[in-house]
């Protein structure tokens, strides 16, 4: 990872310093990050994607992962409300209208609106480009009553970008995404959240019902997929890798500055050659991520939209996602059978192992592998010249 | 369009009704194709229609309205003529 600009690590620091401090009390009570969120708000960063013209701090997707990397460094949820966040904006930036980005982005930027995420339906899986939520226009109003399994801060989130079927659709694929502002409409919280790891994304079952107005689409009615392609779901994998990244990254920085330490060399050989290998084999798998993501990145921000919708580069970012939630808790397993039970099983030690563990368990899952994998099988077989980018 | 393309690709369309007529600008995508089944098309194509598109041919753009993909065929068609003289 390239260092961040020192504009940037500046704003960067305080985050930090106050997601660090709650991130233990974060995953105990599996609660949201809300001081992490405050200083986020403070920071000026939920506006990185923003243009400056909207007041924004106009950072780029680099910039993006680059950050969220190194929350994630000290807690992989807080790491993973940011990036959702980005992924929402980088959305609005990009196909949302003028009128709705300038009634909007000022806002994101002032740090006034932490967006979240609706894309979860019962029944389809996370699969994106579908729904079954019907909604009627109604004058200048779309009606629409969501219930959604899985919102990740959705409790604290002030505004919503959503998928629901667009007005007068013929087919489940006609999906479109929706921007609500939480006091647009009547917001339920059904349940709550009590997972193995990632445990302050609170990411909870939800009800919206309400009214929206027409005009408050992002893309065309119907046209989702046009989104997906260009933004939402390269921007998903993109960012989720990079906090799973900046998790192994982490517990493997916190491992080595262990070892180095007085005590510990006192105590250890560090000649052992089962030692430097598992050393070795952790650095190793952190690597290819760190590799692949950056590789992805750029060629993501070179490419055009056309682009984007072509096998070769679908293939490749569905790889990364597979290959980073892999690869990063397969280094931390590794770097646990390193150190043993007291540091690396216990809950509440300083190297904070067995959550790293925990929260990395949830990657495979996060948009499962299992249909990432049928994905690019069917993808390989439209690439028969195996094009590489 | 001819008929045998329209044949073609009428089952992978579940939401075209059995009565309803294909049209050019028809979205291939609201009437039900996904991009898992892109693939399947490609293979029929070959078979009935005894064509087959190129892998830069197998763009979202051309999948996008039923006249786009019979355009993109259309073209394939024509190259193997030119390529077989």
């Amino acid at each position: 990872m390239k260092a961040l600009d020192p504009a940037l690590a500046a704003r960067l620091a305080p985050v930090l310093a106050t997601v660090g401090q709650h991130a233990a009390e974060s995953d105990e009570k599996a609660s949201f990050p809300v001081e992490g969120l405050t200083a986020m708000r403070n920071s000026g960063l939920l506006g990185l994607l923003v243009p400056a013209r909207y007041g924004g701090l106009d950072g780029t997707v680099h910039d993006l992962l680059a950050v969220s990397q190194l929350i994630a460094r000290q807690d992989m949820s807080a790491a993973m409300v940011f990036a959702m966040h980005g992924q929402q904006v980088a959305a609005l930036v990009h196909h949302a209208s003028e009128e709705l980005r300038e009634r909007v982005l000022p806002g994101v930027a002032r740090g006034d609106l932490y967006l979240g995420s609706v894309t979860t339906e019962a029944g389809k899986g996370g699969h994106l480009l579908s729904s079954e939520t019907g909604t009627r226009r109604e004058g200048d109003l779309i009606e629409l009553d969501r219930m959604a399994p899985i919102v990740t801060g959705g409790a604290h989130a002030d505004a919503y970008l959503m998928t629901v079927l667009a007005p007068g659709a013929g087919s489940d694929g006609q999906v479109s995404l929706v921007y609500a502002e939480r006091d647009q409409l009547d917001v339920q919280v059904l349940g709550g959240w009590d997972p193995m790891g990632m445990r302050g994304t609170h990411s909870v079952p939800m009800r919206f019902t309400g009214a929206v107005p027409h005009d408050q689409v992002v893309g065309a009615h119907g046209d989702f997929r046009r989104v997906t392609v260009d933004v939402f779901a390269p921007l998903a994998h993109l960012g989720w890798s990079a906090c799973w990244l900046g998790t192994a990254a982490g517990a493997l920085s916190r491992t080595l500055r262990m070892l180095r330490s007085p005590d510990e060399r006192r105590r250890r050989d560090l000649k052992s050659e089962l030692l430097l290998t598992r050393l070795s084999r952790a650095r190793q798998r952190v690597d290819t991520v760190q590799a692949m993501l950056s590789h992805a990145a750029d060629v993501y921000t070179s490419l055009s939209e056309r682009e984007r919708g072509g096998a070769p580069w679908q293939l490749l970012v569905n790889a990364l996602k597979v290959t980073a939630s892999e690869q990063c808790p397969a280094a931390v397993e590794e770097l646990i059978e390193l150190v043993g039970l007291r540091h690396g099983y216990l809950r509440n030690q300083p190297l904070t192992l067995e959550r790293a563990l925990r929260d990395l368990r949830s990657a495979s899952l996060n948009y499962g592998n299992d249909r990432l994998h049928l994905a690019n099988g069917s993808l390989s077989l439209l690439d028969q010249e195996t094009t590489l980018v | 369009m001819d008929q045998p393309f329209v044949d073609t690709l009428r089952p992978h369309l579940r939401y075209l009704a059995p009565e309803q007529e294909l049209r050019p600008e028809d979205r291939l995508r609201d009437l039900g194709l996904n991009s898992m089944q892109a693939i399947d098309l490609v293979f029929d194509l070959e078979d009935n229609c005894g064509v087959t598109l190129p892998d830069d041919q197998l763009t979202d753009a051309n999948f996008e309205t039923a006249g786009a993909l019979w355009s993109a065929v259309e073209n394939a068609r024509s190259d193997s003529l030119t390529d077989a003289r």
